[in-house]
């Protein structure tokens, strides 16, 4: 039986959810027994495979259009798409820019905060990805799997990759289920 | 009975039971967010729906009463469907960002029946408004956007507290949480006490000083007595590493069932007296720290030729100390010492004149519960609005029901604003207002049992000129309290500060010709003061501290305030022994000072106004080189060769009291 092809990758998000999953220590090597690592961020591989995978992994909101793209690729090349923690799942800290909208946060933070220099401006450059909203995965595309969590405990992504790894259902309840 | 089936599970319940509290009573766990048990049923949230068996809809099963034959399940696919999509609707209602919430993890009820549902995320987003944030409160903070409107507060303000602050304005979506008429908290008519705080079942109203400093799991509990007033109410200390985070009201608590007042719930929390953590000695005019050794050699060298002599001795001490330690106190100072001037910092102001009463009469006062079911309150120079405040929730709810307040006090007080009838009288002239009353009451035919009132047109015009309230005023009150069913007379220090028996005596023949004392009920109280007021009373710590030349005075004040006239009378001793847990104007005046633990730091009893003995156990470790207020009593005992025997349940039964004690 050929190993089931597993990629990630981050969107709007802090990384803490990819920290997470390396925090799983040894158990990595249990997972890599299991499962062919393909695709992510921290990898020299930086795109799902085009011929596809079996699990994709996402951390992190949609924020802008790069996001955008790199949430419909993954959800075209991957068999069965997870949400990886609360920015995936419900938008998170980065969802919070929705209660200003984009434009006061691009200014507050490039412009009107204390520690830019005077003068300075919004980039603007066009090949720059264009600002949007920020959403929760499922807000963009189908979600198979939401893992909650700020981030997932590791035990909790140790599960899901192990449970989808061998074909099962993760089922995240009881002590697996935390949004924090 | 009723006998119905909640999940294949034959149940019998009583009739009138709820369907929620009898899958409760069955172990049968329903989800819920707005019930409390504490709480009059609302059916807000519709979070505990159930399948009704031939019935068309779900039900909310808190409003729902059983009914003979009713076969109810919990459980089943639609209905856990339709729990996941209110559960959606208030995710998606306001904003709940639980990474950085407070009661996230453990403590939040909203996430707790999310976690319960399996729900891993919300399938209806948020739309992203912005609510207020009122922080305006000295103790508290309301975040809208962690609100679910369930009115637990709004509920627990007006039907517990019965201050009726907080309410929902604007409807459906629009609704909002307000305090009076949509005003900052802080500058409402919120009295502070804390009980929203306590029944929200998210973070929307959130502690200050607890507030992320961890979830309940990590503090540890223990179960105290508030020592703030006579009141006694039961009180849960939350603890984490030796320091109290949060006081909460104890909802088994017998006497407040759950509530507490500003005293009792922010007071202690709000301590910034400067304690005192080591034995110190006044040397060359200056108070200097010495050792225990010293500080209680000298004491002990100081007071020993002083023993049994006149003018030797004169000891105070303070009745928010446990009554173990008032009675040893007792003990040495008069059965020991045998000093002539021993007693209690409020002097018997609120007690004296109860107990000589009942030494010759026997126990005459009801319980605390009486006030709920009052009809009408007689309240007289008690001001049950500022102290005592959690007797005063248990009538002040059922005002709007109908329940009347006669007030009855020469000082403003704010219960004037609440009462029906509000009586000014001259200061001194509550006697001549109090026969007046009897008077009208039996002139007018109205009195329940008989009274002989020989010249009641005499004592009427007596009492209209002597307290200054016109004749309708006085006649409207008579009127009200005779015509209640269920009348209670609660009489405070305005009375018995006054010293005279022949008061409570008036008291309670008022109280007899209203019916307000019968044979089935007892609804005369008095309020007492402090914790222990009752207890120091009993052993007999109640007279008047007027020092007449005593060579010196020794002051156990532990954690309690010092009044002025208090320090200003020791002031004048030629020597002022003093054990304290905190600096102030009295421990600066005196010659040693002894540091004591503070009521959360030792085990003791209190004896409330009611007559419940209830004790607490020591919570938290006191500061190295402070000692426990009885052992610095034994030590001073000990030095002196002085032998301490006696057993403080048998002490504190010396004298009769004037309510049962249980």
């Amino acid at each position: 039986m050929t190993k089931p092809k597993i990629a990630s990758d981050w969107m709007c998000g802090c990384a803490g959810c990819h920290m997470s999953l390396l925090d799983m220590d040894e158990r990595i090597l249990k997972v890599l027994e299991l499962v062919d690592l393909r695709a992510t961020p921290i990898t020299d591989l930086k795109e799902p495979d085009e011929s596809g995978v079996d699990v994709g992994i996402l951390e992190g909101g949609i924020n802008n259009t790069a996001s955008e793209e790199v949430a419909h690729k993954m959800r075209k090349r991957a068999k069965i798409l997870v949400a990886l923690g609360d920015c995936a799942v419900f938008g998170g800290v980065p969802a919070m820019r929705n209660f200003c909208g984009v434009e006061a946060a691009l200014k507050q933070a490039y412009v009107d905060a204390d520690s830019n220099e005077p003068g300075s401006q919004i980039p603007n450059d066009p090949e720059l990805a264009t600002m949007t909203k920020t959403r929760a995965l499922h807000e963009v595309v189908p979600v198979d799997y939401n893992v909650p969590g700020c981030p997932p405990d590791a035990d909790v992504i140790f599960y899901v990759l192990a449970e989808l790894a061998q074909g099962r259902k993760p089922e995240l309840k009881n002590e697996l289920l935390h949004w924090h | 009975m009723v006998q119905i089936t909640i999940n294949g599970k034959q149940i019998e319940a009583p009739e009138g039971t709820t369907v929620l509290r009898a899958a409760q009573m069955a172990g049968i766990h329903i989800p819920t967010l707005c019930d409390h048990k504490e709480l009059v049923p609302y059916g807000g949230c519709r979070l505990c729906i159930v399948d009704v068996e031939k019935w068309r809809v779900p039900m909310a099963s808190c409003t729902l009463p059983v009914s003979n034959g009713m076969v109810v399940n919990t459980e089943t696919e639609a209905i856990k469907k339709s729990r996941e999509f209110i559960l959606s609707m208030l995710f998606s209602e306001r904003n709940h960002f639980c990474p950085f919430c407070q009661v996230s993890g453990g403590d939040c009820e909203l996430q707790n029946a999310a976690y319960h549902e399996e729900m891993t995320y919300w399938p209806i987003q948020p739309g992203w408004n912005k609510f207020a944030v009122d922080t305006t409160h000295p103790y508290f903070i309301l975040d809208n956007n962690r609100c679910i409107l369930c009115r637990r507060c709004v509920r627990a303000c007006g039907e517990l507290v019965g201050n009726f602050t907080l309410a929902a304005a604007e409807r459906g979506a629009a609704s909002m949480i307000v305090a009076d008429t949509d005003v900052p908290l802080g500058e409402s008519t919120c009295i502070k006490c804390g009980t929203c705080v306590q029944v929200c079942p998210t973070g929307a109203l959130i502690d200050r000083t607890s507030a992320y400093q961890g979830p309940n799991a990590e503090f540890t509990e223990i179960k105290s007595v508030c020592a703030g007033c006579s009141v006694g109410c039961a009180t849960k200390l939350i603890i984490r590493n030796n320091r109290i985070v949060r006081i909460e009201g104890d909802w088994d608590g017998a006497i407040n069932h759950g509530l507490l007042c500003e005293h009792g719930r922010y007071d202690p929390m709000n301590e910034s007296r400067t304690r005192i953590t080591t034995p110190q000695m006044r040397k060359n005019g200056k108070l200097e720290p010495v050792s225990w050794e010293e500080a209680l050699g000298a004491v002990a060298d100081k007071l020993r030729p002083l023993a049994g002599g006149k003018n030797g001795v004169a000891a105070i001490a303070s009745t928010r100390l446990p009554v173990e330690t008032l009675a040893m106190f007792k003990e040495l100072f008069v059965g020991n010492f045998k000093s002539e001037l021993v007693t209690s910092t409020e002097e018997g102001m609120p007690t004296a004149a109860v107990t000589s009463f009942a030494e010759k009469n026997g126990a005459f006062e009801g319980k605390l519960d009486v006030l709920r079911t009052a009809d009408t309150v007689l309240c007289i120079g008690a001001n049950i609005n500022r102290n005592h405040m959690v007797a005063g929730f248990m009538f002040k709810r059922n005002l709007p029901k109908g329940t009347r307040l006669i007030n009855i006090d020469p000082e403003i007080s704010e219960l004037d604003y609440l009462a029906n009838s509000t009586l000014k009288n001259k200061r001194g002239s509550d006697m001549a207002l109090i026969k007046g009353l009897q008077a009208i009451i039996v002139k007018e035919g109205l009195g329940r049992s008989p009274l002989d009132i020989p010249d009641a047109d005499g004592l009427i015009k007596k009492a209209i000129g002597a307290t200054g309230v016109s004749r309708e005023e006085l006649t409207q009150a008579a009127q009200t309290l005779a015509r209640s069913i269920s009348p209670v007379i609660l009489f405070g220090k305005g009375i018995t500060a006054q010293r005279d028996e022949k008061l409570v005596e008036e008291l309670y023949r008022l109280a007899v010709l209203v019916g307000a004392v019968d044979s089935e009920r007892n609804g005369l109280l008095s309020i007492k003061g402090e914790a222990n007021s009752l207890a120091a009373t009993l052993l007999g710590l109640d007279e008047a501290f007027n020092l007449n030349g005593q060579q010196a005075v020794y002051v156990a004040i532990g954690d309690d305030y010092a009044s002025k006239s208090l320090v200003e009378r020791v002031s004048k001793a030629p020597y002022l022994a003093v054990q304290a847990s905190y600096e102030s104007s009295l421990t600066e005046k005196a010659d040693v000072v002894l540091p004591v633990t503070i009521w959360s730091e030792q085990d003791g009893h209190y004896l409330n106004l009611d007559g419940h003995m209830q004790s607490t156990q020591k919570a938290i470790t006191a500061p190295e080189n402070v000692r426990d207020n009885m052992a610095v009593l034994s030590e001073v005992a000990m030095r002196m060769n002085m032998t301490m025997k006696s057993d403080w349940k048998t002490s504190v039964l010396e004298r009769k009291s004037s309510v049962a004690l249980n």
